[in-house]
């Protein structure tokens, strides 16, 4: 689709409340990471793929150790995703 | 030959390591006729000379072991004055007929002393003045191989990448525009990195040997051609390769710098290691206390093993033996 046939019905009275609700739940994630979120984790795998487009990396990791001071989990695959912030990097994990 | 029989004294001290303190020993000088190769040569008696050369050779060797002295001072201002230099050539020019291969243990070596470029003045020399290979029979050869550390490559694909997308779907690329303007590609098997430009060339490093370079440049070519490209493989060339190896002794880097003045520098403070441009062939090599060996500069490998067959006997020469 492109973007602006999005914007045509992103305009409705719908759409409005939920672009709202969009940029309330942004706000309150990147409060919520940089604030309320203090743990660190290492994790440690083997480096199966990489990317770096646009200063955004891709990694894809195999038999990875997620490593707190409490505990550890052991994965097979684990697909990352991260860009730059200004603290810490925002990453998401499948 | 009886020429090593007839070796002066002072040159039958070079083989003990005092022998390269004393001034003037001619095999240290810099201004030993290299003939047109200007390549360090070992001791050696080349079989190739004529009838008449080794006459004069037994000639000049009487007239030389009497003005042995005179020429040790001319050497050494030869040393700092390059024009003097060629005043010399012509002086020795009668004493001298060794047209060809020049021999840095000989006596004879005294005499004839032309500048890197200037062709020396030898009458009528029969044989060509042709650098002499290291392969003579007097000469052993080290027997150590350099191993291929490096080899650079350059190919153009034949037609424009857009780098972005090749960034985004290709595996194992990273492309930072702002730093700098080529997606940088790895792969693993064999283990190289290539540099990928818009332009369509790519640089391909990091592979052991002349196929493995070629194997995966062709491997890269491959990647950008499934990614839709219409990728050819033009003009692959060579850049550099880069040897090693180990002569397996110390070497005695502040004689070597100081008697292979126009070609060493030797800057301990700055860098560990002796940087040698050897001249023929066009070799840099990086020669270090501990005996290890680096060469770099090469096209082909045969320059990288040619070079190592120059400088080993030079560093035997300079073997540090405390």
């Amino acid at each position: 689709m492109s973007s602006t046939a999005c914007r045509l019905y992103r305009n409705t009275t719908l759409g409005n409340r939920l672009q709202e609700i969009l940029l309330q739940f942004d706000k309150a994630i990147n409060s919520a990471l940089a604030q309320r979120v203090r743990n660190r984790v290492n994790f440690r795998g083997s480096l199966n793929m990489y990317r770096f487009p646009d200063n955004v990396w891709t990694f894809v990791l195999n038999n990875v150790e997620f490593r707190e001071v409490t505990e550890l989990t052991k994965v097979d695959k684990v697909k990352t995703v991260a860009c730059n912030s200004k603290n810490t990097g925002s990453i998401t994990t499948e | 030959m009886d020429q090593n029989n007839s070796l002066p004294p002072y040159a039958q001290g070079l083989a003990s390591p005092q022998g390269a303190m004393t001034p003037g020993i001619p095999i240290f000088s810099p201004m030993m006729p290299y003939g047109t190769g200007l390549t360090p040569q070992p001791i050696q008696n080349t079989s190739s000379l004529s009838i008449l050369e080794e006459q004069q050779r037994q000639q000049q060797q009487q007239q030389q072991q009497q003005q042995q002295q005179q020429q040790q001072q001319q050497q050494q201002q030869q040393q700092q004055q390059q024009q003097a230099a060629q005043q010399s050539t012509s002086q020795q020019a009668a004493q001298v007929a060794s047209g060809q291969a020049p021999q840095i243990f000989h006596s004879q070596t005294l005499t004839t002393a032309p500048l890197p470029g200037t062709t020396p003045l030898y009458p009528s020399p029969v044989t060509p003045m042709t650098p002499i290979t290291p392969a003579t029979p007097a000469s052993e050869s080290s027997g150590i191989v350099p191993q291929l550390q490096n080899i650079v490559s350059t190919v153009n694909l034949g037609c424009k990448l857009d780098l972005k997308t090749i960034a985004l779907r290709a595996r194992n690329a990273e492309y930072n525009p702002k730093r700098f303007a080529a997606v940088i590609m790895r792969i693993r098997e064999p283990r190289t990195t290539a540099l990928i430009f818009s332009s369509g060339k790519m640089v391909c490093t990091g592979a052991k040997s002349e196929e493995q370079s070629r194997l995966a440049a062709r491997k890269y070519a491959r990647v950008v051609q499934k990614l839709g490209f219409p990728a050819k493989f033009l003009d692959f060339k060579i850049q550099n390769m880069v040897g090693s190896c180990d002569v397996k002794f110390p070497i005695r880097l502040e004689g070597l710098v100081l008697t292979h003045q126009q070609f060493s520098s030797y800057e301990p403070e700055l860098f560990p290691g002796l940087i040698y441009r050897m001249i023929k062939p066009r070799i840099v090599l990086l020669i270090f206390v501990s005996g290890k060996v680096v060469l770099t500069g090469a096209k082909v490998r045969a320059e990288i093993y040619e070079a190592f067959e120059n400088i080993y006997p030079i560093l035997k020469g300079f073997r540090k033996t405390t």
